[in-house]
């Protein structure tokens, strides 16, 4: 059984059922009301799992507290078939409830084990409640999403909200349906006579609070820089990205092409960023690989450009919907020869807002493509903000000319931080080549053959690396300068580490982490003081192989005293991360949870 | 009007003597001049292959692209600067093996971009070996037997996805193919030329003298240009016997197939009509956006 504790005062909910029940945008509906209530959410969607005929699950976090990442406990399941029980039922707490229709199991066919009487059945006839109302069988969500209002006594008024506005512009006949089935959903539950101990109510005078998933965050960073073309080819889980742009394109002025492929993508990007376009792609792993070889042509073209990897499993098509970090080096090391480029890791949805836009500062100032390395956990889970930190947003585009007339002008022209003029075409005398092959600075090919303009050409590019470091975001901080345990980690790890954080403060273990926000150019000396400083480090990295471990190795020529990987395609949970730094501290007997590797000297107390 | 001569760089072309691209650089720097285009007010892409080493003998705004990827980047530009001319170079292996999807594409896109394609039928900076319309049977070093495919054809796969300008040249007929040059950049929407361009030293069969005895002018033979299906079926001229005498084999050249007023990819869209640079002047506003996660 998941403990109580150390969750404070909040509800998780999952729905679970196949493919094509409406999962995903069901429980959206269901965490804006929530929202909306003035309270904190965190949302998981995980599918397909390995279930015969597709497993999808959407797992919803509500607390009064500030959350960072989701949980694996479950206080309400909603089940919208049979088979949905037994797989996570053992994730239901002491008091948990299961929703769940007749029609598809009969109450005394449910084999609860030895949690009978620790978990209260909630019949709600689904079926039966759509037929009535003479709606679709779709809609057998929305009337479980009145019984789980129901069985938590929360106020149903936010939810037909809801549902009137998301059905506002259909036909009018759909949105009384779909009331008319949250309504006799909530009835029926709320004739259930359970002790549910996780009672939330609306809470008065909370700020307004946004809901945006990675995917979301980091389009509106790419908005607010001024991207002006977005070109990519579909790939999970980046896709939402091209939706998200796709369907603001002619409002917010920006050229959205979804091309023949991820080649055509990144060079499409590269041709408008040739004109002084600020231009993105996004993409997984996969599309990545393909757009390897236009990477390396912008780097040594010098041309400013942003790429999204937002990774999942590999190698190859490897899980499609499932999460993994193994692409760090992927990302450092990608395309043939030697040039700048940045890697930026957001750790949450802030974040992705925040490294989108500071993607095209570096790309514009620098003239090198930008990576910003998010991850599936990152892309599709959504969690409440306070909105976006717009205040902050500034438009750099460094040494760029975009009008008038330029005299004397050599595009490559070797400067003292590396860094020359870029005068687009249209500007009077800007006629110069921008280049695939190594060039002289004018941009002209068969010179830059020549041994000397070669070196120059090339160490000019290369010394833009240390104008990167200073351009660059620092590494962050989290919890007391000095602590028990102190955890390294990049990117979407950043979310349960700061949950797990958080518990173990209550514990009285003190916690603090060290986040590279930038992975390349790598923070070597901040690693290694933050390394120098820590009783215990932990090193946290979704990946098999220790792809962070080995750039710690290689730049601060230090090992952490313990690592966490996980590379089972889940995200890891704070439980995890929770449970493995006890053990590590000798408080607990060791917990098998998927994945988890502990060091051998995790023995040590 | 700028001279010809003004789209000179200052490096001398290292092109084999006798080169078909000598003369396609002529006329296309006639038709520049011709145009009346200012400098400033177009820009050149280029792939990679002997065609592509020519970026280094124009005094012009470009980019050297990737091998087989000259097109989307013009794209990228085109879609993004309504203010340019864009001009695409790219060779037969480049452009037609390697790069073939983003030529087709572009054809069923129609963007303002006019392609010229240097067709040699031969791999020439990679020393001869059999390029994408290298002829069926014909021998060279990565097909000591013979090329035992159908050669692409280019002028049909343009037509089979509507390009709207659809025209092949000879470099062996320098005002010929200026004029050629003259009218792909005044067409609106995509715009290919494809020329014949013998490669002196790899290609010992498709040679000037081989042309010569086999083009001849769609111009001066009645040819309507509006006629889709005709200009189909002549495009199946590009499929012939690899000994096939001067009357077996008769080559056209000019304009197969023109559609006037077909909207541009661009015009389908307003973002694509300012200049893509104008959007980053300042922050964009995205508070409407934010407010309604809420």
């Amino acid at each position: 059984m998941a403990p109580r504790t150390p969750y404070g005062n909040e509800v998780r909910i999952r729905i679970g059922g196949p493919a094509g029940f409406g999962i995903k945008a069901a429980g959206a509906t269901l965490s804006r009301v929530f929202a909306r209530a003035g309270y904190h959410t965190f949302d998981l969607t995980e599918y397909p799992s390995l279930i015969k005929g597709g497993h999808n699950t959407y797992h919803l976090r509500v607390s009064e507290d500030e959350i960072f990442s989701h949980v694996m406990p479950t206080d309400v399941l909603v089940a919208l078939d049979a088979a949905t029980i037994p797989l996570h039922i053992a994730e239901l707490t002491e008091g948990g409830a299961i929703v769940f229709d007749p029609h598809d199991i009969e109450a005394d066919a449910i084999d609860l084990g030895e949690r009978a009487g620790e978990i209260c059945l909630v019949p709600v006839p689904l079926t039966e409640i759509v037929r009535e109302v003479g709606g679709v069988r779709i809609m057998r969500n929305v009337a479980a999403l009145g019984a789980v209002l129901g069985h938590m006594q929360f106020p149903l008024d936010g939810l037909l909200e809801s549902l009137r506005h998301q059905f506002a512009r259909k036909d009018p006949q759909i949105a009384e349906q779909n009331i008319a089935a949250a309504k006799s959903g909530y009835e029926a539950a709320s004739q259930v006579q359970c002790d549910f101990p996780f009672r939330l109510a609306p809470r008065e005078g909370q700020p307004t609070r946004v809901l945006a998933d990675g995917n979301t965050a980091f389009a509106i960073g790419a908005l607010v820089a001024g991207i002006g073309l977005y070109a990519a080819y579909p790939m999970t889980p980046a896709s939402s990205v091209l939706h998200f742009m796709a369907a603001h394109a002619e409002e917010q002025g920006v050229v959205v092409k979804h091309t023949e492929d991820e080649i055509a993508a990144i060079n499409t990007c590269i041709g408008a960023a040739f004109g002084g376009t600020r231009a993105a792609c996004c993409t997984s792993g996969g599309g990545f690989s393909l757009m390897v070889e236009a990477f390396g042509f912008a780097g040594v073209s010098e041309s400013a450009i942003v790429v999204g990897l937002f990774t999942r499993p590999g190698p190859a098509t490897g899980m499609p919907t499932w999460t993994e970090q193994s692409d760090v080096r992927f990302a450092i090391h990608a395309a043939q020869g030697e040039f700048l480029r940045v890697v930026l890791a957001p750790g949450d949805q802030a974040e992705a807002f925040e490294f989108a836009w500071r993607a095209f500062n570096l790309a514009d100032q620098l003239q090198t493509p930008v990576i910003v390395l998010g991850d599936s956990y990152l892309s599709d889970n959504t969690q409440t903000l306070p909105g976006f930190d717009t205040a902050a947003v500034a438009v750099e585009r460094g040494e760029i000319q975009l009008k008038g007339e330029v005299t004397g002008y050599a595009r490559y022209r070797p400067a003292e931080n590396g860094v020359s003029l870029r005068a687009v075409p249209g500007v009077r005398g800007a006629e110069q080549i921008v280049n695939s092959y190594e060039h002289d600075e004018h941009g002209f090919g068969s010179p830059g053959e020549d041994a000397e303009t070669r070196v120059v050409q090339n160490a000019k590019r290369l010394s833009k690396m240390r104008l990167a470091t200073t351009l660059v975001p620092s590494p962050r901080e989290y919890g007391p300068r000095e602590a028990d345990v102190s955890f390294i980690f990049f990117g979407s790890t950043k979310m349960p580490v700061r949950e797990a954080m958080k518990w173990l403060e209550s514990d009285g273990v003190s916690a603090n982490a060290l986040q590279l926000t930038t992975v390349y150019p790598f923070p070597a000396q901040a690693v290694f003081e933050f390394m120098e400083r820590g009783r215990r480090t932990i090193l946290v990295e979704g990946n098999a192989t220790g792809q962070l471990q080995g750039l710690i190795r290689e730049y601060c020529l230090r090992e952490t005293s313990h690592h966490i990987n996980r590379f089972d395609g889940r995200p890891f949970s704070p439980e995890l991360i929770y449970t493995t730094t006890h053990q590590i501290l000798g408080n607990r007997p060791g917990v098998t949870l998927g994945g988890a590797v502990v060091s051998p000297k995790g023995a040590e107390a | 009007m700028i001279a010809p001569d003004e789209f000179k760089s200052p490096l001398k072309p290292t092109w084999c003597p006798g080169c078909g691209n000598f003369n396609m650089a002529e006329a296309l720097r006639r038709a520049l001049s011709e145009i009346g285009w200012e400098k400033h007010e177009f820009a050149m892409v280029w792939g990679i292959g002997c065609h592509g080493n020519g970026a280094d003998f124009y005094d012009v705004a470009g980019m050297h692209a990737l091998h087989g990827r000259a097109l989307p980047p013009a794209t990228g530009l085109a879609l993004t600067r309504p203010d340019l001319h864009v001009i695409v170079e790219m060779g037969d292996g480049d452009g037609y093996g390697i790069g073939l999807g983003h030529f087709v594409h572009s054809a069923r896109r129609n963007p303002n971009i006019t392609v010229i394609a240097h067709n040699n039928q031969i791999y020439g900076l990679t020393t001869g070996q059999a390029s994408p319309t290298t002829d069926h049977l014909m021998r060279t070093v990565s097909t000591p037997d013979g090329v035992l495919e159908q050669p692409v054809n280019p002028i049909g796969l343009a037509l089979a996805e509507r390009a709207t300008f659809v025209a092949r040249g000879f470099s062996g007929d320098i005002e010929h193919l200026a004029g050629l040059f003259k009218q792909a950049f005044a067409h609106r929407g995509f715009a290919l030329v494809d020329v014949f361009q013998p490669c002196v030293t790899w290609n010992k069969l498709n040679t000037s003298a081989w042309f010569r005895e086999r083009v001849y002018k769609l111009e001066e033979s009645d040819w309507e240009t509006s006629n889709l299906d005709a200009a189909l079926a002549l495009s199946m001229t590009s499929f012939h016997e690899l000994t096939c005498t001067p009357e077996q084999c008769r080559i056209p050249i000019g304009v197969f197939y023109q559609a006037a007023d077909v909207p541009t990819y661009e015009d389908g869209l307003t973002a694509t009509q300012t200049p893509g640079w104008k959007r980053a002047e300042g922050p964009r506003d995205v508070s409407a956006i934010v407010s309604a996660l809420g």
